[in-house]
């Protein structure tokens, strides 16, 4: 029988160690990963990732994002100090199989590992309610964005874009080649279009809806 | 129930249901379940969309959960009776009900103004469980596993996408061709030449990037913007 393989993308030596551990205790065998770009390299079917979306570089989610492109069928943990909504979510959508918080579930992380290998899906059960609400926001932007965006023009999203990345007027017309005469009228329709009257109601209403990403 | 309560101070709490079904069977015994509970109570039952909104419209109070199955076919099917009542009555609650519904129908409930989705498969505590929190207007998801949650979210960012894409004309245009009709036939339908429906339609393919009608229509599909099949 081929041992399921577990690749540990973890910054962390102690956490390292504690994955590590489990993944014996599990029958599984684990090999590290420190590095996320040599992930794809350490995969060979069947694999269990477990990603700790933590680590220090911020990486987050961002090896999940090189697993599915990389087109393996690899299941993945997800292992992470506390869970919101739109990342718990996240995670799911990009296959995750399962979400562990560290300060409550890392002891259960064998009986996981054991549960993913056996194809089953794992989530901690008061992410329950938090995964739901965040797919009605979801739900509720997408019907708001559909029936406001649609209404916005290409030119005006980009200019809704540069300004939320804190241009002027007279430098959003410089990178787009046109006079600040013209960006005020398109900003202008954009309040219009958007119901607000000023830039930061506009930046916000735009944001809510999803058009532009201000945390990013 | 209990005796003694005073009855009109009881009714008040209450959470009235209105009950959408076209199978007369599950009605009923969705309002004889509904029936038994003191805190909820069936308002009316409809088997349709248009005899649905009757109904509603004769409602006179505010807390009113719109228990609607999505089962309900034709040009009066769930979608549009969720929009209508989202529409028109901002104020009540929706909830959809289906049968062992797949994800992208309920994406597309959500997507049109649900406050969620209940499947016929729940227990009924779980089931009336899932009326009240629609009630307070929470989004609900049960009976059904949250494995099915990612591939609602991604369905509804594709129906969002869709609609972003194309204007209210190709996404009617669209709908029709998924009815299977030719060209000819869905100009007959727009009152419009068969010239401008073929225009209409590589417009489409072109938005869509897919090379023909088979490749849309699945793609439309996919998003919750038609439904080629309703299976209940």
């Amino acid at each position: 029988m081929i041992l399921t393989r577990v690749v540990i993308v973890a910054t962390h030596p102690v956490l390292e160690r504690m994955i590590r551990s489990a993944a014996v205790a599990a029958g599984l065998d684990p090999v590290e990963s420190a590095v996320i770009e040599d992930l794809r390299s350490m995969i060979v079917e069947p694999t269990i990732v477990v990603v700790d979306a933590d680590a220090p570089d911020g990486s987050s989610l961002h090896p999940l994002h090189l697993l599915r492109e990389s087109g393996h069928d690899v299941r993945s943990i997800v292992l992470c100090d506390r869970v919101d909504g739109r990342r718990a979510l996240e995670a799911l959508r990009l296959g995750a199989s399962a979400i562990v918080r560290k300060q409550n579930d890392l002891r259960e992380l064998e009986e996981v590992l054991v549960q993913v290998a056996g194809g089953e899906r794992v989530l901690p059960p008061e992410l329950e309610r938090t995964l739901v609400d965040e797919l009605g926001r979801l739900a509720r932007q997408a019907r708001e964005w559909s029936s406001v965006g649609s209404a916005i023009t290409r030119r005006e999203r980009e200019i809704l874009v540069l300004l939320a990345e804190g241009f002027t007027t007279q430098q959003v017309g410089r990178r787009l080649g046109i006079s600040p005469r013209t960006v005020e009228t398109h900003v202008a329709k954009l309040y219009r279009k958007l119901a607000v009257s000023t830039r930061l109601q506009a930046l916000a209403r735009a944001a809510s809806l999803g058009i532009i990403r201000l945390d990013a | 129930m209990q005796e003694g309560t005073d009855p009109p101070a009881r009714r008040r709490g209450r959470w009235g249901v209105v009950i959408v079904e076209p199978l007369a069977v599950v009605r009923a015994g969705l309002a004889a379940l509904i029936g038994l509970q003191d805190d909820l109570e069936p308002l009316a039952q409809a088997g349709g969309g248009e005899e649905a909104l009757a109904a509603i419209a004769k409602v006179r109070r505010t807390r009113v959960v719109v228990l609607i199955g999505l089962g309900l076919e034709g040009p009066e099917d769930a979608p549009w009776l969720i929009r209508e009542v989202r529409e028109r009555y901002p104020a009540l609650a929706v909830l959809a009900m289906g049968a062992d519904a797949d994800p992208t129908a309920i994406s597309r409930a959500l997507f049109v103004g649900a406050d969620g989705f209940v499947d016929k498969s729940a227990e009924p505590a779980e089931f009336l469980d899932a009326l009240r929190r629609a009630g307070s207007r929470e989004t609900v998801l049960a009976g059904t596993g949250l494995e099915v949650v990612g591939m609602i979210a991604d369905g509804l960012e594709r129906r969002r996408d869709i609609e972003l894409m194309l204007t209210r004309r190709e996404r009617e245009v669209l709908a029709i061709a998924a009815e299977g009709l030719t060209a000819r036939e869905i100009a007959v339908r727009l009152n419009v030449r068969e010239r401008t429906v073929t225009t209409h339609l590589s417009r489409i393919y072109a938005k869509l990037g897919v090379g023909g009608r088979l490749a849309a229509v699945r793609l439309a599909a996919r998003s919750g913007l038609v439904s080629v099949s309703t299976p209940e």
